[in-house]
Order: C-alpha cells, then structure tokens, then sequence
C-alpha cells in the first residue's frame, strides 16, 4: 500500500496521479519550461535583477508555449517561483490548472491568503490594501504581486526614486488604475512591511520594491 | 476522448491502467526499451513533466488488517509525457531510474491508443506479466518450504 506524501522537488499533486479523469484537460496543458531546472533559475535570477534594480526594463526567459491567459513572462515568473507552500490568487484562473500540474501551487481564495498574486491583463484588479504586507516583525510575510499591463512605455510619466536607484528614473507605465500611485505612497510607507510588484508586458518585466517612492512628475 | 465515459466503463479503464503501469513499473529497463523499440521507433513525444525524483511514504498494516502506519519512505522517479496526437502518459517507478519513468510515461500514453494497445499487450505487457507472475510463484514456494505452523496439542481428555 503506499501513498503519496510530500516530496522532493515534486510537490504533493493529486492530479497526475488521477490521470484518466483529467487526461482531456493534460491533452492541451502547455508545457513548463524547456529546461526546467536552468530556465527557471535564469527566470529567478530575472526577477531578482527587477527588484534590485527598479525601473529597469529586463526581458524574461519564458517557456515554449503560450499559456492561455497568461503573458510569458507571468507564466515564467510562476514557473520559477511558486511551489506547494505558496498560494496564489488569480483575478482570473484561466491558468490555474497549468501552474497546479507544473508547480503544485494551490489557489488562494482570498486575496488576503496569497504568496503571490496575478493580476491578468484586462482583469478587474483589487486595491493594493488587501494582500498581505506582513508585519514589522516578518515583513518578508507579504504579496509579491505579477501586475500585466497593455504596455510599459505610453502611459502618463511618474518619476521613481529610492534604493536602487542612482538617479529618479521617469517611467510610463500604462493600464493601472487611476488611484494606483495613491495606494503606492501608502504602501511605501508601510516600511518594513508592504507589497513588492512585478510589472509585465509581453516577455519583459519591471520590478517597483517597497522601498521605491514614486512621485508626479516634475517639469523642470 | 473530450466526454467522459460513464462511471462503470471508466472504473474498468482504470482498472485496467493501473494493471499495465503495476507491469511497467516492475519491468526491468532493457525489456521496457526493447519493447518500445519493437512498437513505436523514433516516436516523438514532449515532457509535460521531465523525470524527477521524489519520495513517497509506505503505509502497511499489520497482518494485513491492523491499523495503517508509516513504513517508511521510498525514493519514486516520475515522468509525464504527451504524444503528438494529444495522447498523455505518465509513469511513477521505484528507485532513482528516470529513463525508466520516461518509457514507463511513453509505453502509457501508447497503450491507451487502440492502434498500438493490443500488439503492446501480446509483444510486451502479457510476456512480462507472465514473467512477473511466475517469478513471485517461485519467492513463495522457496519462502513456503521454511514456514512454520503454529499450534498448541490438545492436552487431557
């Protein structure tokens, strides 16, 4: 008699093991990365780069498959980050059974619960206020939220200053709602504690920390 | 294969399943290459799951009915693939093998094909099933010639 338990890098997953019942669901499944273990540190290493340096536009190694309702990018980012101990909260879950097969990570059901969250292109998304900005104590107990966009070049300028950053640095990020950067001082003041983002478009992607404080644009 | 087969029908299937894979899964390498070899040559297939190693818990009982416990655990490679017409295999072995999880994934995701199921199941499963069962038929009768009979004499009339 055996049973699966957890396991190494193979996440408890019941699904696979149920194969007949969701095989027509597996025939159209889009496949993880090429080289799963490589890629995914190349991803990893992509997505570290983005928070260290905010504002700077970095393209991500992506997988060789579209995956419906996900940009490459967001779809390399949840390969590369998420496991069984991370929930996710999707504002739409066309995806979610991919990443369950892929990485085993299960659904948040609010977004109060989530590890990480990925607010789809097009997507009605939730104020910044109600995912997990950890405590003082554990400020590392917070969301890192996959936040798509239509494009990160043609939306009106905000300039970005803080740790990271020699000089402010303009950025026109367009798609956000109109009271983002309203929530984003608040968010930035929470310090320790608060949301990390990762903008994405496409395969390239912008890391906005914690720390980054973003402010109108001033004319000189 | 988009609708579900009623619940009776998809029981045997599985049924069935779960008999080829216990098959595969106890065949040696070189039976389960050549096997394929023979089938299918330069079939192509993706990984929707590359080998990977991991670990499963075994439960037993004692004597077979007492309550579950942990035996303890057991290294499991597994694979999952896809062949080009959409067809998904997946293979879980023993031990830290994982060409052998792949053919284990590659042969499944064939046997479930009609056009390669019954020439599968007369070239490789049925000899190997057959292989398997005589060589437990032996372990038992080479074990039963040191079993022991426990029992107490009746004493007094």
């Amino acid at each position: 008699m055996m049973s699966a338990t957890h396991a190494n890098q193979a996440p408890q997953d019941t699904h696979d093991t149920q194969a007949s019942h969701d095989a027509p669901e597996l025939r159209h499944l889009a496949l993880g990365f090429a080289d799963p273990v490589a890629d995914a540190q190349a991803a990893f290493r992509c997505a570290l780069q983005a928070l260290a340096h905010p504002g700077e536009m970095l393209v991500c190694p992506v997988p060789p498959q579209r995956v419906p309702g996900l940009m490459p990018a967001t779809a390399a980012l949840l390969l590369a980050l998420t496991d069984h101990e991370t929930p996710v909260w999707w504002s739409a879950p066309e995806a979610l059974r991919w990443l369950q097969f892929h990485t085993g990570a299960p659904a948040a059901a609010q977004p109060g619960e989530a590890t990480f969250a990925v607010l789809a292109l097009g997507q009605p998304a939730p104020p910044l206020p109600v995912f997990p900005a950890g405590s003082d104590a554990s400020p590392e107990r917070s969301a890192t939220l996959l936040i798509e966009l239509p494009s990160l070049l043609d939306g009106s300028p905000v300039v970005w200053s803080g740790p990271g950053l020699r000089e402010p640095r303009t950025l026109r990020l367009a798609g956000l709602p109109d009271d983002f950067w309203t929530r984003w001082r608040d968010n930035q003041a929470r310090f320790p504690s608060g949301v990390d983002v990762l903008f994405v478009c496409g395969n390239q992607l912008v890391g906005l920390p914690r720390t980054t404080a973003v402010s109108a644009e001033r004319t000189v | 294969m988009t609708t579900a087969p009623p619940p009776a029908e998809a029981g045997a299937a599985h049924a069935l399943r779960r008999d080829w894979l216990a098959v595969l899964a106890r065949a040696d390498l070189d039976a389960l290459e050549s096997g394929l070899h023979q089938a299918a040559p330069n079939l192509r297939y993706d990984f929707l799951r590359r080998p990977e190693r991991g670990m499963v818990m075994l439960r037993g009982r004692v004597g077979g009915s007492g309550d579950a416990f942990n035996l303890g655990e057991a290294t499991v490679t597994r694979c999952t693939v896809r062949l080009g017409d959409g067809q998904v295999g997946t293979g879980h072995v023993l031990g830290r093998d994982r060409r052998k999880a792949e053919l284990v994934a590659v042969l499944d995701a064939l046997m479930q094909e009609p056009v390669y199921r019954v020439q599968l199941e007369a070239d490789l499963i049925g000899p190997l099933r057959e292989h398997q069962r005589a060589a437990r038929e032996r372990d038992a009768v080479a074990a039963g010639t040191s079993r022991v009979e426990f029992f107490t004499m009746v004493r007094g009339t």
